[in-house]
């Protein structure tokens, strides 16, 4: 295992609190919440368990390696949530080809479905997402909330889309309406070359 | 559809020339490859590429003067691999892009662009060369797009795929696997934002010409101008590209150029974005102004 303050980004010095601190932040920045139908998601998954090992890691150190205090504490790895014991035969083919990251073989398969019901609008959403498809996602999985309000799966989906909070360094608030100062002197009033040489495209 | 990646202002002077080392890096490395011809095609889009596919390390630095700093001269980090692929993936796209705007204006306003992709042809030729895969899928990309301009697309999603597809190729000369899926979650959505802004960018110039505009049917704004609504939609999904990006950009460890990433990521991409949907960007008009300050 790496040391665990590096892994943390921290000193070895640094006060319980400090380690509280940094642990919050980056189980934050790597919360599977943040990573649901992401591409990536193993990737994060595999950076929340370091961080959780570290974090135990350290706290286990410094109660003298006894009791380790902060694994109650800790994130799960979590992932994509699968609650669909009703799904047909095909859609549960489908379900298994994006888990396998086999995009055109669950593509094919819902194209190749007649029954456009909820659960077809929500994997054919969850299709799109994977794909980077972003707009296409938000509606299919709109329809499939739409077609079952109740659902919890498609709720969430559509919830984390519509109201997650992705991670921003600071906490400050994420999103183009929310941009700071608009006015766009960015780069123009700062000289490093002859910036911007490329007019003609 | 370059000029909409632009480094952050608001950053300690120390990551601003860093930021410039690779710009003028990337202007040496492009004369040398390509001759002083393709140094002209230098912007701030083909310096971000090149710091993403950077090695965390910044290379040593040189100094020497140049037709542009004739004077006192500017630092600037020295050749490597990484400088070496992003110039030539810059002439590939560079030359594409003049392409394009041969096919996408009549014989008069076609002129420059012809011009362009002539002098660029000897350097694409070399590039092309160098790099076969990209090449290939770059045209192939902008192929379908124009196809998919002709039958009008209704699909946003779907027409930024081609550029967003297009950008992701660059990421596909990373040997590391881990790095490589980084990358090209982050050039996919880099492509598909930059397409996207693109197009918001042309509303009302495409609506004034009938020309094809995926935002403008996505949303049925004849006018090319912005429904509250459509506006706030529109953001939000330019948000879940920069969400994207930011995410896979979590997951690497990018070493010294971690602060000019993700002040672009997390600051600089959202105030292109609002200016754009404010109607302030004006980019042509920028880019000229930047200039007239600079010479």
């Amino acid at each position: 295992m790496n040391d665990p303050y590096q892994v943390l980004g921290i000193s070895e010095n640094a006060t319980d609190e400090e380690v509280k601190r940094a642990y919050r932040e980056l189980a934050r920045k790597y919360h599977p919440d943040n990573y649901h139908d992401n591409p990536l998601a193993d990737l994060a998954q595999e950076k929340m368990k370091e961080i959780n090992a570290a974090y135990e890691e350290i706290n286990k150190r410094r109660s003298g390696g006894g009791r380790t205090t902060g694994s109650s504490a800790s994130y799960g790895g979590g992932g994509w949530q699968q609650q669909y014991t009703g799904s047909s035969p095909v859609l549960q083919q489908v379900r298994a080809a994006i888990q396998m990251g086999d995009l055109a073989r669950a593509e094919a398969l819902l194209n190749n479905t007649g029954d456009h019901d909820a659960e077809w609008n929500f994997l054919k959403g969850a299709v799109c997402y994977r794909r980077g498809w972003m707009d296409e996602a938000l509606r299919y999985y709109q329809t499939a909330c739409q077609m079952e309000p109740n659902n919890p799966e498609y709720r969430r989906a559509l919830n984390l889309m519509q109201n997650g909070s992705p991670y921003r360094p600071g906490g400050e608030s994420f999103g183009t309406l929310c941009a700071g100062n608009p006015c766009l002197t960015l780069c123009c009033a700062y000289t490093l070359c002859n910036g911007g040489y490329c007019c003609f495209i | 559809m370059f000029g909409y990646v632009r480094p952050p202002q608001d950053m300690p002077e120390e990551e601003l020339r860093r930021f410039g080392r690779v710009y003028c890096g990337l202007c040496h490395t492009l004369g040398r490859r390509y001759g002083p011809v393709a140094r002209f095609i230098l912007n701030y889009d083909f310096t971000f590429l090149a710091i993403l596919l950077s090695e965390p390390e910044e290379g040593a630095r040189c100094h020497c003067r140049c037709a542009a700093h004739p004077v006192h001269g500017r630092d600037y980090v020295e050749a490597s691999s990484a400088l070496d692929l992003a110039a030539d993936e810059s002439v590939i796209l560079a030359y594409w892009q003049a392409r394009d705007g041969v096919s996408d204006h009549d014989w008069l306003h076609g002129l420059k662009y012809r011009g362009v992709s002539a002098l660029l042809e000897p350097a694409y030729r070399k590039a092309a060369e160098a790099r076969p895969d990209f090449s290939d899928g770059t045209r192939r990309q902008l192929e379908r797009l124009t196809e998919l301009e002709r039958e009008r697309c209704p699909s946003m999603d779907l027409a930024a795929d081609t550029f967003a597809t297009l950008l992701q190729g660059a990421a596909q000369a990373v040997y590391e696997p881990v790095r490589r899926r980084v990358l090209e979650q982050m050039l996919y959505h880099l492509g598909r934002w930059v397409y996207l802004v693109d197009a918001a960018d042309d509303l009302q110039k495409d609506a004034a010409c009938g020309c094809y505009n995926p935002v403008a049917l996505r949303y049925g704004l004849a006018d090319g101008l912005w429904t509250e609504e459509s506006r706030r939609s529109f953001a939000a999904t330019l948000d879940h590209s920069v969400h994207m990006m930011a995410t896979a950009f979590e997951l690497w460890d990018f070493g010294v150029w971690t602060p000019v990433l993700e002040k672009t990521l997390y600051a600089s991409l959202f105030r292109v974005g609002k200016a754009v949907l404010d109607g302030t960007f004006h980019h042509r008009g920028n880019q000229r102004e930047t200039q007239e300050r600079n010479t």
